[in-house]
């Protein structure tokens, strides 16, 4: 363009600046979304792949939400040892950290599920056994001779046993990120919050409670957040467990209907709903805490 | 521990600060050096020197955010040791006030003021608010108590520094240059109420280069220069004749 032009100039740049500004990615994404509904709802082949997935949403979900508490808490316990002065507990923090770190997802799952799970039921019989003999005397009832296996009966049998893994398995892959947010987090106030609760009298514990934490918490909740969603998405590894997720009943579905292109469609754009919902979710948090500070 | 309160000479007993033989190191760089210092109840001491002379680690040494080398620093008869549970005890009798004000950005004033009297002191709240608000009126912004610090201007900000750590009753009170961060036109009004606390009977330790107020308000100056006390006298010996060639060069730059 000339720029004997330039009177037209800024009505086009202001046009293509409004066009530019389209979330056009999210337009798509609806419209694919709306085909989708419309398959569902005229389509005897969708119908029935959705009510067949419907049911993996709610473990989807399950998985998630319970792993992620789990992930958070350890994380916040992890972080705050990782900034510990006391060796020791800086160390252990520290070891976690790197281990989970350095191990894929998928093969902490199967670790947790087969070894370390089964050692820890394994425990927990033994304990029971040892408790029942040694501190009540009883050598002849059920808690004597109680095995792994009626514990996890107990637990709710072979299916929730898995599910127990799987959520396990994916709140210590999880704790460890959540652990250097927390710990990332800490380290963004300034030193001179921690120097002055000290100097007022507080203890280092006191400090964290009432100074630290509660400023390292608003600036951690959105990558906070961000983990959400990539466990979720991740939550779809327990399917090698048997879990019954949506990725699980997408296979069993496609492998007994061999309808494998309108099956991972759904499956796909399920997971895709629930992200894209969650991803604006976090970024109106993001918005907010900004504006609120 | 009675008996030998009572064997103390009066003497002893106004010395509210102790400092023996004190060395800090920063790795291979001795930040303070082999520094004694005794100061009675009641005295306001200013404390002047080249900027990395050590002011502020000294004066961080005396509530122990620094953990001292080697040296003892005794506050009103009592020893500190690093990691003691003593230490949290005795930090709350000495009120510190740092350059960069450093209230807690997530608390109102009227919090920033009540949070360690209630968690610290175990005051109830309703004390730990009348506290509040008695020195929120003796720094004089009383108006002020549910703002958030951001919302304030830099000497007011520091006037509630100040209110906070004199709301936990301390005995001594340490400032690390109070006025250094503010605008020129709010120096004063945070110098004015460190001049009525002086006036008051509070014992001072001030890291300041403020003259004004240590010719009003200080009974003893100290120039510290290479982490060492250099000289330790009154404001007027000092500036009348000081004793050192270092101490009559940083005069010559500060009193411009
Ligand atoms: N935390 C620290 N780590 C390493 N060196 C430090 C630390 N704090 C202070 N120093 C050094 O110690 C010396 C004295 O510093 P400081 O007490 O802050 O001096 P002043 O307050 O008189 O300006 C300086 O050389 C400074 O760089
Ligand atoms: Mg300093």
């Amino acid at each position: 363009m000339k720029s004997d032009d330039s009177t037209f100039v800024p009505h086009q740049s202001q046009l293509s600046a409004t066009l530019s500004e389209v979330p056009w990615w999210l337009l798509v994404v609806m419209l694919v979304g709306l085909i989708m509904v419309y398959n569902i709802t005229t389509n005897e082949d969708y119908s029935s792949i959705f009510s067949f997935l419907k049911n993996g949403v709610f473990i989807t979900v399950r998985v998630t939400i319970t792993a992620y508490i789990f992930a958070v808490i350890i994380g916040l316990l992890a972080g705050l040892g990782r900034v510990s002065k006391n060796p020791i507990i800086y160390n252990i923090a520290t070891l976690y950290v790197q281990i989970m770190r350095g191990i894929p997802i998928l093969v902490t799952i199967l670790y947790v599920s087969f070894v370390l799970y089964p050692m820890i039921i394994d425990g927990v019989a033994w304990v029971a056994q040892s408790i029942a003999v040694i501190g009540l005397g009883d050598s002849e009832g059920f808690w004597a001779n109680i095995t792994a296996s009626d514990i996890n009966r107990m637990m709710g049998g072979a299916e929730y046993s898995m599910l127990y893994r799987g959520i396990m398995a994916l709140a210590l892959s999880y704790g460890s990120f959540s652990a250097e947010i927390f710990r990332a987090g800490i380290e963004s106030i300034e030193k001179g919050q921690m120097e002055a609760a000290r100097s007022l009298g507080m203890s280092y514990i006191q400090a964290m409670r009432y100074i630290i934490l509660p400023q390292a918490i608003r600036r951690v909740l959105p990558p906070l957040g961000n983990d959400f969603i990539a466990m979720l998405k991740e939550s779809s590894l327990v399917s090698v467990l048997g879990v019954r997720d949506i990725t699980q009943l997408g296979k069993l579905y496609s492998a007994r209907s061999f309808l494998y292109l309108e099956t991972y469609n759904q499956v796909a754009f399920l997971y895709l709903t629930m992200t894209i919902l969650l991803s604006l979710g976090v970024r109106a948090l993001e918005n907010r805490l900004k504006s609120g500070q | 521990m009675d008996k030998k309160t009572h064997d103390l000479t009066r003497g002893e007993k106004e010395k509210i600060i102790v400092i023996r033989n004190l060395n800090k190191y920063f790795g291979e760089l001795k930040a303070v050096s082999n520094v004694n210092l005794e100061i009675k109840r009641g005295q306001v001491v200013v404390i002047i020197g080249p900027s990395g002379s050590g002011k502020s680690t000294l004066l961080r040494c005396i509530n122990h955010l620094e953990e001292p080398t080697t040296g003892d620093i005794l506050i009103d008869g009592v020893k500190l040791r690093h990691k003691s549970k003593s230490l949290n005890a005795i930090r709350r009798e000495v009120g510190m006030v740092f350059q960069q004000f450093n209230l807690f950005p997530h608390l109102t004033v009227l919090e920033n003021i009540t949070i360690a009297q209630k968690i610290v002191r175990k005051r109830s709240k309703k004390d730990a608010i009348e506290i509040a608000r008695q020195q929120l009126e003796r720094v004089g912004i009383p108006e002020k108590e549910n703002s958030y610090p951001i919302q304030l201007s830099g000497g007011q900000q520091q006037r509630v520094a100040i209110a906070r750590a004199l709301a936990m009753s301390p005995k001594v009170m340490l400032f690390d240059e109070p006025t250094s961060a503010l605008d020129p036109e709010m120096i004063n009004e945070v110098l004015d109420v460190m001049l009525d606390l002086a006036k008051e009977g509070m014992t001072m330790v001030v890291v300041t280069h403020e003259m004004g107020f240590a010719r009003n308000a200080a009974d003893r100056i100290i120039f510290m220069d290479y982490g060492a006390i250099i000289e330790d006298t009154t404001p007027n010996k000092l500036y009348n004749n000081p004793k050192h060639e270092r101490t009559k060069l940083f005069l010559s730059k500060i009193l411009h």
